[in-house]
Formats: C-alpha cells, structure tokens, sequence
C-alpha cells in the first residue's frame, strides 16, 4: 500500500475509476435532460460518489441494495448495473432495466440484487429488513445495505427498520448519507449531534464517518457487513457528505450561501482529493489518469447511443405487469 | 368427505397446511405465537412451527408490511397479519405505494408473493377504527388482489390459494363471521381466486355480496317471494365482471349490497362494470347498498343504522323489480 493510502493499488484504482465513471455519466446525463432529450426529472450525484463508492465496492454479489436518499444513479451504478440499462431506463426505452415503467427513480434488477428505491423517501429500511430475514431464514451470509439521505431519518418508518433489525438481530447495514440538505431544510437543524446516534438507545453499532473520503466509506463498510455476515447483527453509518449540485436538475438553491458552497466544492469533492491523494502517493500518473477517463467516455458514449436506439415502449406495455396472470388457480 | 368447522378454524387449517406444504411460508404479526392471535386464527402455529417461521412482531403495521415486502422479494412467501384492517392505513405508505407498485415498475422482474391477512367488518362493537371494510381502498390500488371470505369453505379455500399466489394479496376475513359454522371437506382443496361464484341460482334479480352482507342477502331474499341469484365475488379485485354480467343478462336486474361505505365504494364500481359494459341487459337501474357515508359508531344501535340491515336489502331488492 502507498502511504496516505489505506488500501492496495488495485482497490484504489478501482475505487477512483468507478468514482470517474459516476461522475462522468452524470455529466452527460445533466447535459441530456438539459437538452430535454430524458423525459421527468433527474437528482445528480455530486458530492455522493465517494460514499456510493466506498459502499458498493465493499458489498459482495449476493448482497442486497436497497436504495435511498435522492441521489440514485451513482448507487445503481455502484451495484453493478449495466450503464445501457440505466441510461435506457432514464430514456423510458424498453431497453432500461425497467424496461422503461420505472425511470430515474426506480430502477431495479433483482438479479444483481438491486432491489430498487421507495421513491416516497424513507420507505425502503423495511423491505431491506425483510431482505436481511429471507436470507438469514435461507441459511446464506448474505446482508442487506440500505441507504437513506438525512431528510428521511425523520419519517417513522426508518426507526420502525432500526427497532426490527435489531429486535431479531438482522444482518442489515443502514448508511444515512447525510449531505446536510433535504432539499432546502438542513440537518443541522435536527436534534441529534450525528444521525447515526439514532442507533444508540436500540444498541445498535453506529458510527458516523467523513463519506467525502471513499476509503474510509470503504473501510467502514467493509467491517459492518462482516459484522452482520457473522451474526453480529445490524450497523447504523452516518455517511457525511456534501451535495455538490442542486436537490434536482432546475432548483436555483437560492437556500444556499455561495461561498460555504464553494468552499465545500474545494475541500469536500470525493473525486477530486481521492484523485490527488493518488497522484501524490505515486498510484496512478496523470497518464493513467486520463486513459481511464478515456475508457469512460467510451462506454458512456456507448450507452448513450444505446439508450437512444433503444424502441420505445408499445403503448400496450402499459397494461402488462400489473398482476402475475393467471391468478392462483384462474381458469383451471 | 365433509364435517362442519367454524369459519375461523378454516382460516387457521389453511394457515397450518399452508405452513406444513411450504418451508418459505413464514407468519409475523402482532400476538401471533402463543397468544394466538385476537380470533385464535394463529393458535398452535407458533408450537408446531417455532420462533423462526412464526414471529410476534413489535408494535409496527409499518414493519410488518414493510418486511413482508422485502422477504417476498428476497424468496420467502411471508403472511403479514394486521389484527385489524383499518390498520392498513397505519401502514399506508407500504400498503398503498410500495407493495403493489414495486413488481410493476421493476418492469414484471421483482415478484412479492405475499399476503396480508386482516380480519375486517363491523358488528361487534369495536368502534370506528376497528370496524371498517376497506376493500374499496385496496381496490382502487391496482397491483393488489384484494379477496374476501363469506363461508367457511371460502375461508379455507380461498386463504390456502391467497398463500400460493404470487401477487400481493390482502386477504379480508370478515369478524362477525368468526365463530359461524360450515361444511368443508376433510381433503385439501383450493379455490380459483379471480373468480365469482353463483351461490343460488334465479331468474328475477342478481344480487351481488359478500362477508357478512352475503348472509344478510340470502335472509333478505328468503324473505320475498321472488327468484333471487345470489352471486360471492370472492376476489373483489381483479374483479370476475362476467359472472356477474351473464347472470344480469339473464335477470335483467341488479343490486349490489357491500360494507364500504356508499361514497366511492366498491358498489358503485361492481355496477358501473355492468352499466358500461352491460348495459342493454338491464331492466331497471342497479341498486347499490353499503354503509351509510358515516364512520362506524360505537352504540349497537347506532352501529346497526348505519350497516345495511335484511329489511334495507330486502327493500333494495324490490325496488328493482
């Protein structure tokens, strides 16, 4: 390992790519919507890469995820879900991984175990939770990660996730990544000096963590879920983080102060001080550098022109998957 | 071969075959280890099946339906138990947009075969938060199967295929019916879901019914001197229209009675398929009978005002002939 580098070359390699690779998308995507080329709305990453980063790479295949917060794309991606797919879903096309019913905020692959996003906010501890309990009653050491922003620690739901998970002791691992914003309300305007500190009367493990630093999400992770693998039972992690964008494509952030948010953008972007603290330690070269960013730019490019070519949905298609026909016993 | 048996040891012999079939059918609710449940729906299941596929849950219709969500997803086949249906809008937001949405905007690649159980009804006094009938609710959230019982044999039927399915399914066990005997067959069995049944056959009037309103209907009917076909929706949605279609086809006329209340309740649905689909096959306007657009009181007497009574049914019935 490099000094001032927790990991090995490779993992840190890996981390700064698939960090590059978030950002990357994003900013194509950003110019698309712009365009009016992706229907809806769109919430961008920035500021979050490192904490989805950090995240993903410490889950295993067979690991659940279970979305939250607004910021999405970066966590599919994170989960291993193809670009094309993601790109196509944002499109609406049959190509999507939703095959276009979900869009932005939904999208889902239960093959990789994605199991997609309670758009409502706040809704999806729970059904991680029952995730958690099919795989422990399978006999597997599979976990559940479920992420959640600062906003929704406030709706009930996520303290009923935290009762019950720790009430059967499951293998489930809540990150709260705090960006300091639900929309225009800040966090620190909420009681707790750490979110994570909600763990606490239910003696659940709960630590918060500088989630700007992709190695420490990575490294804090890593050891909740091996924790939860052996039967240690649930983590609470406050990810702290910096929304380095608008809530969604279009707000002006008149909420905002406009030097705190480019002092943020200078110490607190994930991408930009993983990469120099790479740089520094002597992992990677400015050439290697720009050669994955030219790897990226090619597989976006890629999936964009999926996306594009991929068929729009039969207006029919709408009527499919409402319920599994027949129903038990229908017709027989 | 056949025996009678309380409408709610039905429910609890589908819960304990279905447990006994299945290893991924997994119980959680309030009170249902050794307690048994409210109704003794769950009694025996905690002893013969143990703490790990029957659990009592902290006090959370959220958790509940929340973790049966995500345990269907992730392979199990999890029955939630509400110990009342109004307790479905505590749990609102799982029950109305994430359970019966998630499937449909995975794009059909995400199934949750789960069921919810919930006894509902008014009639024993429990007041306005412990007495409603929200199939009307549930209806209107396409992605559930919402199915009902009226008869022992329905109990069982019904519930044991409720289990099987792999949609969402809330099933609603009416509470006045608990303690109401019936034959049903010492085989297993099940029954189709989706599909209506015709109780009684006749010529002069389709009346449509379920729960404890079917029973009333019948006595209504028994009351005239006229040709009643008494049609059990059983699944309320998706709803069987043809059943109840050919039978107005042949009868001219229709009242559907039901324990929504009359605003937006799922009367006025079950006739409007028919009007709009149907409608030269009627001889007269539908009728419709529910709960009168009033929470349901406490007082027995107010509360049996406000249900639909045999004398109600019986003057919906000749007011279309």
């Amino acid at each position: 390992m490099a000094d001032n580098v927790s990991v090995d070359d490779e993992t840190a390699t890996h981390l700064l790519r698939k960090m590059l690779r978030i950002t990357l998308a994003e900013d194509e995507i950003k110019e698309l919507y712009g365009d009016g080329e992706i229907p809806g709305f769109v919430h961008l990453d920035y500021g979050h890469q490192g904490s989805h980063v950090g995240m993903g790479a410490a889950m295993g295949d067979g690991d659940w995820l279970a979305v939250g917060g607004a910021r999405l794309v970066g966590q599919y991606m994170a989960k291993g879900v193809p670009l094309t797919e993601i790109m196509a879903e944002l499109y609406g096309k049959t190509g999507g991984s939703n095959k276009g019913t979900g869009g932005q905020m939904h999208v889902s692959d239960v093959d990789r175990k994605l199991y997609g996003h309670a758009a409502t906010i706040g809704s999806g501890q729970n059904p991680a939770v029952g995730l958690a309990l099919a795989e422990q009653m399978k006999g597997t050491d599979n976990v559940a990660v479920t992420t959640i922003g600062d906003g929704g620690t406030s709706r009930g739901s996520f303290h009923t996730a935290l009762v019950f998970a720790a009430y059967w002791s499951l293998p489930v691992v809540f990150i709260i990544e705090n960006n300091q914003w639900a929309i225009s309300t800040p966090a620190e305007a909420l009681p707790p000096d750490h979110l994570s500190d909600y763990g606490e009367p239910l003696h659940i493990h709960n630590e918060s963590i500088d989630g700007s630093d992709v190695e420490e999400v990575y490294n804090t992770v890593s050891a909740a879920i091996e924790r939860a693998r052996n039967g240690e039972g649930p983590s609470v992690i406050e990810s702290r983080v910096v929304r380095l964008g608008p809530h969604f494509e279009g707000d002006k952030q008149v909420y905002r102060d406009e030097a705190e948010f480019e002092r943020l953008k200078r110490e607190k972007d994930p991408v930009r001080k993983f990469r120099e603290r790479l740089l520094d330690a002597g992992v990677l070269t400015e050439d290697d550098v720009d050669g994955m960013v030219a790897e990226i730019e090619a597989e976006i490019e890629e999936a964009v022109e999926f996306a594009r070519e991929s068929p729009e949905p039969e207006p029919s298609a709408a009527y499919e998957n409402v319920y599994r026909l027949p129903l038990y016993g229908q017709g027989e | 071969m056949t025996r009678e048996i309380t409408y709610i040891e039905a429910v609890a012999e589908a819960l304990n075959e279905e447990m006994a079939r299945d290893e991924d059918v997994v119980l959680f609710g309030e009170d249902v280890e050794s307690f048994g449940g409210n109704f003794g729906e769950t009694a025996g299941l905690y002893e013969e099946y143990g703490g790990k596929r029957v659990r009592n849950t902290p006090l959370s219709e959220i958790g509940i339906a929340g973790m049966a969500l995500g345990a269907a997803v992730g392979g199990l086949r999890p029955v939630g138990e509400l110990q009342f249906a109004d307790f479905a809008a505590t749990a609102g937001d799982e029950i109305f947009n994430q359970i019966p949405k998630q499937p449909y905007v995975s794009g059909g690649k995400l199934t949750a075969p789960l069921t919810i159980f919930a006894p509902s009804g008014a009639g024993i006094g429990a007041g306005a938060q412990h007495s409603q009938s929200v199939q009307s609710w549930l209806g209107n959230v396409p992605g559930w199967v919402v199915v009902t019982a009226t008869t022992p044999y329905d109990a069982k039927g019904l519930f044991k295929s409720a289990i099987r399915d792999d949609n969402p399914v809330f099933f609603l066990p009416h509470k006045m019916l608990s303690e109401t005997k019936g034959e049903v067959p010492e085989e297993e069995y099940t029954i189709p879901l989706g599909e209506a049944s015709v109780e009684h056959a006749g010529d002069d009037v389709t009346v449509v019914a379920t729960q404890l309103m079917f029973h009333r209907a019948r006595e209504a009917a028994a009351n005239l001197d006229v040709d009643v076909e008494l049609i059990n929706p059983r699944t309320f949605a998706p709803l069987d229209t043809d059943t109840i279609a050919a039978s107005v086809e042949k009868t001219g006329k229709l009242v559907v009675v039901d324990e929504t209340v009359e605003r937006y309740g799922t009367q006025g649905h079950i006739a409007n398929e028919v009007v709009e689909n149907h409608f030269f096959s009627l001889d007269a306007p539908p009728k419709t009978i529910g709960v009168k657009d009033v929470p349901i009181p406490f007082s027995p007497v107010l509360e049996q005002e406000v249900l639909p009574s045999v004398e109600r049914i019986q003057a919906g019935i000749e007011s279309v002939l």
